[in-house]
């Protein structure tokens, strides 16, 4: 009995030295970084080419700035609980801006009001969030959805029956673009929607529900949310007769528009290089610059011929887009940089 | 006291204190781990305070819950994987309900969605006992079942729960704060119940006697079958509190989460608290650690500048690590006796 008592007072020891160095640890105040920064980047979705190449972008224009010393990244796929645990810890690590793809519109309010009255600044790239503290870098996603579904339905004449790919479930990008796809489907009575599913923006999810329709229903034309090539490749693999398809400018997507005989579609940009755009709002922030709480750039459509190949880049990613340099925003002048995707000291 | 205890006599010369060591190691070694890597942490941000040991409680809480919940279950001789589907479905059940109420509902709605939970994976421990299909083949099936209920009852993510709820949970009313302590009351409170119950108590130790011999626990008088289901029943009720944990932090539910991983994570959880996937051999309160530190390695290797998708490797090379460990560990145990 003795004996073990003697073993836990022990082990108390140890314990109460170890709480005591964390102790010591915790009186650290804030290093003061006059020169350089550290940005911290949060993102819920990986293995998604879009995603990718918006990291690229953050990374490119942070080494092109010259004062940003490092780029911490969280980036897995997990839900809101988890990207406001991921947000945390960016937080914790003490970095001076935090970029996010959010993956809620208001569910991440507490926790980037957290991060502003820590004196972070917090910018939200791809989709809006409702916390007031928070800027907003972003193609217009309403007017993404819009442009897209009224070229559909006015390539259709105005009739007929329609699939609606949507993209993840929740995210305010996807809530955005369905106020653009109804606002354009209020003036065409004579559309029907037989088909709305979430592609949870995976490609391979949008090849298995492309089959799916292709099998069991009869359609007019399709909207897809961005998963638009591997929807192609299935007409192509089933010998279906092609149909009018909106998507995104993805790289083979307009490869696939322009090289594919019979294939009538639009591309509507979207460029991840927003991301660039978004680490050049956070370093000006951190600059002390006056920035505007929301920059948003308007969607193009395209489909003739001439303006998809002016944006095809042969050797790209087939998930990529060619708009890389989003001028007057960002610092790198080059395409290059964001395909190296180095941030710096990579 | 002049009577000997016969376990002082089988253990022949060996002091107390080396008994107790060897029957607590895993645990104590576990709980040693999680405060070096604290410290370790702490050496490599520039600030380290209440705001970041909250944030590690109160994120790892429901790893914590779904780890335990597993944990029990395979004490007993089983394995759940459906305690992710659970989790989820409990988590969006929360937050449809609680939308709007005030603290004393949404705390009546958490027990009743508690004692639902736990009824009804009871009846996933029935039917592997009484169907005699292996635990990993029905829980499979639940899983799905469970993660499909819970689209059905929030298609779209949304809900909310009340302030007071988030409080209980997070310390805090928005989710985010420097309080760790009610999170750490609650796991405490659980764990610690749990933990006595399993380890001093008749029917919580006939969780063991099934788990490690299930004819010899039937010979010597226990019913097998009834304390399967009692493991089930415990266990879903730990992975319903691991769904309101979740609600309580985002404030919301989404029954997109994919429950299989988290299935997985508890896995890996109790891999590393010491239980042994084979049954009747760990304990809940090494699981606790265990658990913190699985949701600690992601912002610990992030903090060392480690490539997000190494972080993943690493923590797989992690688990085959302490698989190998305690595999050598029972082996020199059997050739010693």
């Amino acid at each position: 009995m003795f004996k073990t008592k003697f073993f836990s007072w022990r082990l108390l020891a140890v314990l109460a030295a170890f709480a005591m160095i964390v102790a010591a640890c915790g009186g650290d105040d804030e290093a003061g970084d006059d020169e350089t920064f550290t940005l911290g980047v949060s993102n819920t979705l990986v293995g998604n080419a879009w995603r990718e190449q918006m990291i690229c972008a953050i990374k490119a224009e942070a080494l092109a700035r010259g004062n940003v010393d490092e780029v911490v990244l969280q980036n897995r796929n997990t839900d809101v609980a988890g990207q406001i645990a991921d947000i945390q810890t960016l937080i914790s690590q003490g970095v001076d801006a935090i970029i996010i793809n959010p993956a809620d519109r208001s569910a991440l309010d507490d926790v980037i009001a957290e991060a502003d009255a820590q004196g972070i600044p917090v910018i939200s790239v791809d989709a809006p969030v409702t916390a007031p503290e928070a800027y907003f870098v972003s193609n217009n996603q309403v007017e993404y959805g819009e442009v897209g579904a009224r070229w559909l339905f006015e390539a259709l004449g105005g009739e007929g029956k329609v699939a609606y790919m949507r993209g993840l479930d929740g995210h305010p990008a996807d809530t955005d673009r369905d106020d653009g796809w109804d606002a354009a489907l209020a003036d065409f009575p004579g559309i029907e929607v037989v088909y709305e599913n979430w592609t949870g923006w995976d490609p391979s999810v949008g090849a298995q529900q492309a089959l799916e329709i292709l099998t069991t229903m009869e359609l007019d034309g399709i909207w897809t949310s961005g998963i638009d090539y591997t929807v192609v490749q299935q007409f192509e693999a089933a010998g279906t007769d092609y149909m009018p398809i909106v998507g995104a400018d993805n790289n083979e997507f307009v490869r696939q528009l322009i090289e594919m005989e019979g294939l009538s579609g639009a591309a509507v940009s979207n460029p991840p290089s927003i991301g660039g755009v978004g680490a050049a709002v956070a370093l000006d922030i951190l600059e002390g610059k006056d920035v505007a709480k929301e920059t948003l750039l308007t969607p193009v459509v395209l489909d003739t011929t001439g303006e998809l190949e002016d944006v095809y880049i042969p050797d790209l990613t087939a998930g990529w887009s060619s708009y890389m340099v989003i001028e007057p925003y960002v610092t790198y002048t080059d395409a290059q940089a964001v395909i190296d995707c180095k941030g710096p000291g990579e | 006291m002049t009577a000997v205890a016969p376990d002082t006599l089988a253990a022949g010369t060996q002091p107390a204190w080396r008994r107790w060591l060897r029957r607590h190691g895993w645990t104590v070694g576990v709980w040693i781990l999680l405060l070096a890597l604290i410290v370790y942490y702490s050496t490599l941000i520039p600030r380290f305070g209440w705001f970041q040991v909250a944030s590690i409680v109160n994120n790892s809480t429901p790893l914590v819950f779904l780890a335990v919940a597993q944990a029990i279950i395979v004490i007993a001789g089983g394995i759940d994987l459906g305690v992710g589907g659970m989790l989820v479905l409990s988590s969006v059940t929360a937050a449809q309900l609680m939308e709007g109420q005030g603290f004393g509902v949404t705390l009546l709605i958490a027990i009743a969605i508690i004692a639902v939970a736990a009824a009804m994976n009871a009846g996933v421990g029935w039917i592997i006992t009484v169907s005699n299909v292996p635990d990993i083949v029905i829980t499979l099936g639940s899983l799905y079942v469970f993660q499909g209920m819970a689209l059905a009852v929030l298609p779209n993510p949304g809900g909310g729960t009340s302030e007071g709820f988030r409080y209980m949970f997070t310390g805090s009313n928005t989710g985010i704060g420097s309080n760790p302590w009610p999170a750490a009351i609650m796991m405490t409170i659980a764990v610690a119940g749990v933990a006595l119950w399993m380890g001093k108590t008749k029917g919580g130790l006939s969780l063991y006697a099934v788990g490690s011999d299930k004819t010899a626990a039937y010979l010597s008088g226990i019913r097998a079958a009834l304390v399967k289901i009692k493991a089930y029943a415990i266990g879903g009720g730990f992975a319903a509190l691991a769904g309101l944990a979740t609600t309580a932090i985002a404030g919301r539910g989404n029954a997109t989460t994919v429950g299989g991983n988290l299935t997985l994570n508890s896995v890996a959880a109790i891999v590393l608290g010491g239980v042994a996937l084979t049954g009747g051999i760990g304990s809940a309160i090494a699981v606790v650690p265990a658990g913190i530190i699985l949701f600690f390695l992601n912002p610990i290797l992030t903090a060392m500048g480690v490539d997000p998708h190494g972080a993943q490797v690493i923590q797989g090379v992690l688990i085959v690590f302490v698989m190998a460990v305690t595999g050598l560990l029972e082996w020199r145990r059997r050739r010693r006796s």
